[in-house]
C-alpha cells in the first residue's frame, strides 16, 4: 500500500531518509522489508530514521514526505495538495525478527521439526543423524527443533518402545560414523528432541499417527508447525510417501506466513529422464518447486563449494578459464572400494551395495548427479549474484550447451567398463559378476535373468564438450570407477603448452603444462603444477607443484556435506540443490547413452583388473586426442 | 594443541630475526621424518603489559595457531620496569595439521621496558609479512580506548583490533570510552577493506545472542516482545560488561529507548527504558560467586495472553537452556562449545567482516553508560 502510494505521488527511483535520532536496527529492517517489494533503492543511514524524501529521476522533487514511527506505522502526506497525513500499518514487518538485524538470512537455520523417512534405515543412520548430532554439538541447531522418524525398521517388527529404539540406532550409528566421537554429556540434549514413529509408507492410517506425534512434538519444543520431511528412501517409494503427505494435510502452501514446510528428495531422482519426470512430478503435485530440496551431497563438499571461491574471488583465474588458454579439464572420481565390503581378517563379506548399484551403474550413480554437478560448477558463467537461482541459472546454462551425443558418436567418446578379479591394497578380491552371483546366493533371491551376465558398468569414461564461446573445443575428460587403485577426486585444469620456442624448444623434453588440480577428496586443497629452474648454472627446468592444503590451513574440523546441506535446508537457501531443471536437462544429456547401451545389448562389458585404472579403452579415448590420464 | 616438537628458543638481536626463524626451522625440518610445511595465514601481533600475562598468552599461542595459522609477534611492554633496547626471542615450533601434515608455527617474543615500548610497533612492523593481514591482540585489562598512542601506533598496520572487555575495573568508564574509539578505529583502510575492532566478550556472547534470538522470534513466540516489562541479568564477578552487552543489544534490536540508569556498585546496575508498549527495567545483578560470564536472563513478559517469563541459564557451562515458566513444554537449548579464549581469538582471527549489530549494540552501550556516569 505504501510502495503504491508513494509511486502515485512521485515515481521515486530513490528513497533518501533524513536521520533524526539515535540509531534503531529496527526500523531498518521495516523499511527493507517494506522496500524489498519494489524497485526503489534505499539510502539509508546508519540510525533512526523520521522523515523520508522520494527522489526522481530528474533530481529529486519534494513532492511527498513520509514519517515511520516506532509502532512500524507509516504516514504519507502529501506536500503539494497539503492533505492530512494517512497512517498505513506496516504489519507485515512486525512479524520480522529485530533480533536477527545484521544476521544473514541463509546463516540463520529456523525453527522446524525435521521428518526423516527412512529414519531407520542405512542412509539415516550412517549420515543424517550422526549430522544432526554434530550440529547439534556445534550449537547452531535452532533451539527450537526435533527430529522424528519415520518407517518400519528394518526387520519388519514394530518395536515395544520405538522412540528408545531410535535413539539406540542413532546412538550406534553416531559411535561409528560420526565426525565426532560421541559425548555422553551432549547425547541426553540430542536424544531428547529424537523421536520414531514406526509405520509403512503405504499405510496412511501410519500417518495420521505421524501426524499426531509431529503435533504433539510441535507443542512440547515450540515449533510453530515448520517442517523438513526428508524422504531418505528408495525412489520407487518417493511418490507414495509424498502423495500420503499431500493427502493427510500436512504440507504448508509455499507462502504460508509463519510455518514452512520443505521436502528433500535424495538421489537417485529417476533411472532416465522419462522416470525423473514422474518423481518430479509426483513432488510437484503436493510440494512448490522452491520447497523442493533435490540433495546432491558432493555439492555439499568444501573443495566443490571453493571451486566458486577459486574462480570468482581470485582475478588471476578467469582471464584464464576459457578455450584460448585452458588445453583441457579432467574431473575424476576414483574408489578403490568395490560393491561388497569384505572383513579385513576373514575375508567374509560384511556389507554390499549391489543390491542398488546393480542395473543402475556408474553413469547413472556417478555421472548425471555428482560429476555433471561439478563439471557444471567448473564451467559456469559468472554469476551476478550468490542468490539460489541466480547460481541455478548459471549451472543449467552448462548443461544446456553440452554436446549432445548421437549414437555414432558414442564408440569414441564414452567408454564402459566392469572390474574383474584383482588385487586392492594388497588384497585378492573379486570381481563384479561374482559379487552379485554371491549378493544374490547370501541374500536367499533368485538371481535376476539381467544379472546372470551383468552389463552393469562399475566405471565409465567420458570425452564432454561445451559448446559456447569460453568452451569451444575444450574437452572436459571424466571418469569414475570402483576398485581402482586408490580413493581419489580431484578436478584438473590443464593449462595449454607455452610455444615451442625459447624453453620448449627440445622435442625430446617438451616442458609439462601448468596444471590446476582441486582435489576433492581425501586431502581437500589444490596444487598448481608449474615449471621452475633447477638451482645450477645451467638452465634446467623441473615441474615443481605448488600445495594448499585445507587440513594444514585450517585444521580437521571440516564439517561433512551433510551438515552443511541440512543446515541450508532449514535456513531456506537452495543454492546447493538441483532445481528441476538441472535434473531433467542432466538427464536429458545421459538418457541417449543409457538407450544406446540397452540397445547394444553386448555380452560383456571391456573388463579391468581390481586395482587398475580402468580398462584400456578408457586410456585409448585420451590418447587417441593426444592427451593422457593423470595419475593420481 | 598439537604441537609434535619445537627449536628451542634463542635470543637474538632484532636484525637477525628473520635468520633465526628460517634456521629453526630448517632444523626442525631436518629432524622431523615427514615434510614440515609453512603455513601462514595472518600476522598475529599480540601486545601484553607484563611479563606475567606475557606467559599465560604465549601458553595459548599453540592453540591459537592450531585454528588460524599466522606468525605471531608477542610484544610485552612493562612499563613499572626499565630496560635498555627491544630483545627479542625466537621460537618454531611444528605442529601436527590434520591427518599426516605438520606445519610449522613461528614466534618472535619483543620485549621492551619504561620509555622503549613505544619502540615495539616500530620493532613489530619490520617483522610483519607483506601480503597477509594483520591482527592486533590487545592482552592487557586496560581498555584500548584508554591506552593513547601506543594503540596508535599498534593499529596503524592492523587490519584487526581484537581485545576482551571481561573484567574491565571500571566498566561504565571503559564502555563509554570504547564506544566513542569504535567509531575512530572502525574505518576503511588505503587499498580498501576495513579496519575493524572485535570485542571477545561480544564473541563469547554468541550463543546467548542466538538462543534469546530465537526464543523472542515473532513466529515463535507471537507478542513476547511487546509485553517484556522487565528483564533481569544475572553475571558472575568481572563479567558485567559482558551482561551489559545483552543489555544494550536488546535494547538496539528491539528498540527500547534509555530513560534512566542507576548503579548500586558491585551490585546490581538498572535501566529505565521506553519501548513502543511501554515502560520496561532491565536489571544487571552481580551474583558473588561463580564463572566470569552471564549466568541467567530472565525475561518477564506476556506468554499467551499471561503473565509469565521466559527463564534461561546457562547449564555446566556446556548448554544454555530456555524454559517458559508456567508453561509446560520441554526447554529449548543451545549447545555452546568449549570457548577457551585461544579458542575465541582463532576464529575472531578469520572472521574479518564488519559486525553492525555490535558497533549499533557499542553505541546503545555508550548510552546506558552516559546515564550512570552521570551519577557520579
Amino acid at each position: 500500500v505504501l510502495l503504491v502510494r508513494l509511486a502515485r505521488l512521485a515515481k521515486p527511483q530513490t528513497m533518501e531518509f533524513q536521520k533524526k535520532r539515535p540509531a534503531n536496527s529496527g526500523q531498518s529492517q521495516i523499511l527493507h522489508s517494506i522496500f524489498s517489494q519494489s524497485s526503489i533503492a534505499l539510502r539509508l543511514p546508519a540510525g533512526n530514521v523520521r522523515a523520508f524524501r522520494p527522489a526522481t529521476p530528474n533530481g529529486g522533487e519534494k513532492k511527498a514526505i513520509g514519517r515511520l514511527t516506532l509502532g512500524g506505522v507509516v504516514a504519507i502526506q502529501d506536500s503539494r495538495k497539503g492533505t492530512t497525513p494517512m497512517a498505513i500499518p506496516a504489519q507485515p514487518a512486525l512479524k520480522e525478527n529485530r533480533l536477527s538485524h545484521g544476521t544473514h538470512k541463509s546463516l540463520l537455520p529456523q525453527p522446524c521439526v525435521l521428518v526423516i523417512f527412512g529414519g531407520d534405515g542405512d542412509l539415516s543412520c550412517r549420515k543424517l543423524l550422526p549430522a544432526i548430532y554434530n550440529l547439534n554439538v556445534a550449537g547452531v541447531l535452532p533451539a527450537h527443533f526435533a527430529v522424528v522418524c519415520f518407517g518400519l525398521p528394518g526387520n519388519g517388527e514394530i518395536p515395544p518402545n520405538p522412540d528408545d529404539y531410535i535413539r539406540n540406532r542413532a546412538r550406534d550409528g553416531i559411535d561409528r560414523f560420526s565426525r565426532q566421537a560421541l559425548d555422553n554429556d551432549h547425547w541426553d540434549d540430542y536424544a531428547r528432541a529424537l523421536f520414531y514413529v514406526p509405520g509403512s509408507f503405504n499405510d496412511s492410517h501410519a500417518y495420521g499417527e505421524l501426524k499426531a506425534k509431529l503435533d504433539a512434538v510441535d507443542q512440547q519444543f515450540g515449533v510453530p508447525h515448520s517442517r523438513i520431511y526428508y524422504l531418505a528412501v528408495p525412489p520407487q517409494f518417493v511418490s507414495t510417501c509424498v502423495g500420503h503427505l499431500g493427502c493427510s494435510g500436512m504440507v504448508a502452501k509455499p507462502n504460508e506466513p509463519t510455518a514452512f514446510t520443505r521436502v528433500i528428495v535424495e538421489k537417485p531422482i529417476g533411472r532416465d529422464l522419462e522416470s525423473a519426470r514422474e518423481v518430479i512430478r509426483a513432488v510437484d503435485q503436493a510440494f512448490a518447486e522452491e520447497q523442493t530440496y533435490r540433495i546432491d551431497h558432493y555439492l555439499g563438499k568444501e573443495t566443490v563449494q571453493n571451486l566458486l571461491v577459486l574462480r570468482f574471488a581470485n582475478s588471476i583465474f578467469e582471464p584464464l578459464w576459457n578455450e584460448s588458454h585452458i588445453d583441457h579439464v579432467q574431473i575424476t572420481v576414483a574408489e578403490d572400494e568395490g560393491l561388497t565390503q569384505y572383513d579385513g581378517n576373514s575375508g567374509e563379506p560384511i556389507s554390499s551395495r549391489i543390491g542398488y548399484y546393480e542395473g543402475v551403474g556408474a553413469l547413472r550413480d556417478m555421472v548425471q548427479n555428482h560429476m555433471l554437478q561439478v563439471l557444471c560448477i567448473v564451467a559456469m558463467e559468472p554469476p551476478s549474484s550468490l542468490a539460489p537461482d541466480i547460481v541455478r541459472d548459471a549451472k543449467a546454462g552448462v548443461l544446456r550447451c553440452l554436446r549432445p551425443m548421437t549414437r555414432a558418436d558414442l564408440k569414441q567418446t564414452v567408454v564402459r567398463g566392469q572390474y574383474i578379479e584383482g588385487e586392492t591394497w594388497g588384497r585378492r578380491v573379486p570381481g563384479y559378476r561374482s559379487e552379485v552371483r554371491n549378493f544374490f546366493t547370501d541374500h536367499g533371491k533368485a538371481l535376476p535373468p539381467a544379472s546372470v551376465h551383468s552389463n552393469t558398468e562399475t566405471f565409465v569414461a567420458l570425452r564432454l564438450f561445451v559448446d559456447n564461446w569460453r568452451w569451444a573445443g575444450v574437452p572436459f575428460y571424466l571418469r569414475t570407477g570402483k576398485r581402482l587403485p586408490k580413493r581419489a577426486s580431484e578436478v584438473a585444469i590443464q593449462f595449454k603448452s607455452v610455444p615451442q620456442v625459447l624453453f620448449n624448444a627440445s622435442p625430446e623434453v617438451p616442458l609439462e603444462p601448468t596444471v590446476l588440480s582441486l582435489r576433492v577428496q581425501p586431502e581437500e586443497g589444490l596444487s598448481m603444477r608449474i615449471a621452475s629452474k633447477l638451482p645450477g648454472p645451467k638452465v634446467r627446468i623441473y615441474p615443481v607443484k605448488m600445495e594448499f592444503n585445507y587440513s594444514s590451513s585450517f585444521g580437521d574440523a571440516s564439517p561433512e556435506a551433510y551438515e552443511r546441506l541440512l543446515l541450508d535446508v532449514m535456513a531456506g537457501d537452495a543454492t546447493l540443490f538441483m532445481r528441476r531443471d538441472v535434473v531433467e536437462t542432466a538427464w536429458r544429456f545421459v538418457t541417449p547413452i543409457l538407450e544406446s547401451w540397452e540397445q547394444e545389448r553386448v555380452l560383456n562389458l571391456p573388463e579391468y583388473q581390481c586395482g587398475t585404472w580402468g580398462p584400456v579403452e578408457a586410456d585409448r579415448l585420451i590418447e587417441a586426442d593426444g592427451r593422457r590420464w593423470r595419475s593420481l | 594443541m598439537t604441537s609434535t616438537a619445537q627449536a628451542e628458543e634463542v635470543i637474538v638481536q632484532l636484525p637477525d630475526v628473520e635468520r633465526e626463524l628460517r634456521r629453526q626451522r630448517q632444523a626442525l625440518q631436518d629432524n622431523e621424518k615427514s615434510p614440515v610445511q609453512l603455513v601462514r595465514m595472518s600476522n598475529l601481533v599480540i601486545f601484553c603489559a607484563d611479563q606475567d600475562s606475557a606467559n599465560a598468552v604465549a601458553a595459548q599461542v599453540p592453540a591459537v595457531v592450531a585454528a588460524h595459522p599466522a606468525r605471531v609477534l608477542l610484544l610485552v611492554g612493562e612499563s613499572e620496569s626499565d630496560g635498555p633496547e627491544v630483545g627479542a626471542r625466537v621460537l618454531v615450533r611444528v605442529r601436527k595439521a590434520g591427518g599426516h601434515q605438520r606445519a610449522c608455527a613461528e614466534q618472535v617474543t619483543l620485549h621492551a621496558a619504561g620509555g622503549s615500548i613505544a619502540r615495539l610497533p616500530f620493532a613489530a612492523r619490520s617483522l610483519l609479512i607483506g601480503d597477509l593481514p594483520t591482527n592486533l591482540w590487545w592482552a592487557s585489562p586496560q581498555p584500548p580506548a584508554l591506552v593513547g598512542p601506543l594503540m596508535y601506533d599498534l593499529a596503524e598496520q592492523a587490519q584487526q583490533i581484537i581485545y576482551d572487555s571481561l573484567g574491565w575495573p571500571e566498566p561504565a568508564r571503559g564502555v563509554a570510552a570504547t564506544a566513542a574509539w569504535l567509531e575512530q578505529v572502525e574505518s576503511a583502510t588505503p587499498g580498501g577493506g576495513w579496519r575493524i575492532a572485535s570485542d571477545l566478550n561480544w564473541r563469547r556472547l554468541k550463543y546467548w545472542r542466538r538462543i534469546l534470538r530465537q526464543v523472542l522470534d515473532p513466529d515463535t513466540a507471537p507478542g513476547v516482545t511487546e509485553s517484556v516489562t522487565e528483564v533481569l541479568i544475572e553475571h558472575g564477578p568481572h563479567a558485567v560488561v559482558q551482561a551489559w552487552l545483552i543489555a544494550s543489544w536488546l535494547a538496539s534490536g528491539l528498540g527500547w529507548s534509555l530513560e534512566v540508569g542507576r548503579v548500586e556498585p558491585g551490585r546490581e546496575i538498572t535501566w529505565k527504558l521506553a519501548a513502543a508498549h511501554g515502560e520496561l527495567r532491565v536489571r544487571v545483578q552481580r551474583l558473588e560467586q561463580g564463572p566470569p560470564e552471564v549466568r541467567r536472563v530472565r525475561i518477564t513478559c506476556k506468554l499467551d495472553g499471561k503473565p509469565s517469563a521466559i527463564n534461561l541459564f546457562a547449564e555446566d557451562g556446556r548448554r544454555l537452556v530456555s524454559i517458559l515458566e508456567n508453561i509446560d513444554a520441554a526447554p529449548r537449548t543451545v549447545n555452546v562449545p568449549p570457548q577457551t579464549s585461544a579458542e575465541l581469538i582463532g576464529r575472531q582471527l578469520s572472521d574479518r567482516e564488519r559486525d553492525p549489530v555490535f558497533t549499533e549494540s557499542m553505541a546503545v552501550a555508550q548510552v546506558l553508560a552516559a546515564s550512570l556516569l552521570a551519577e557520579f
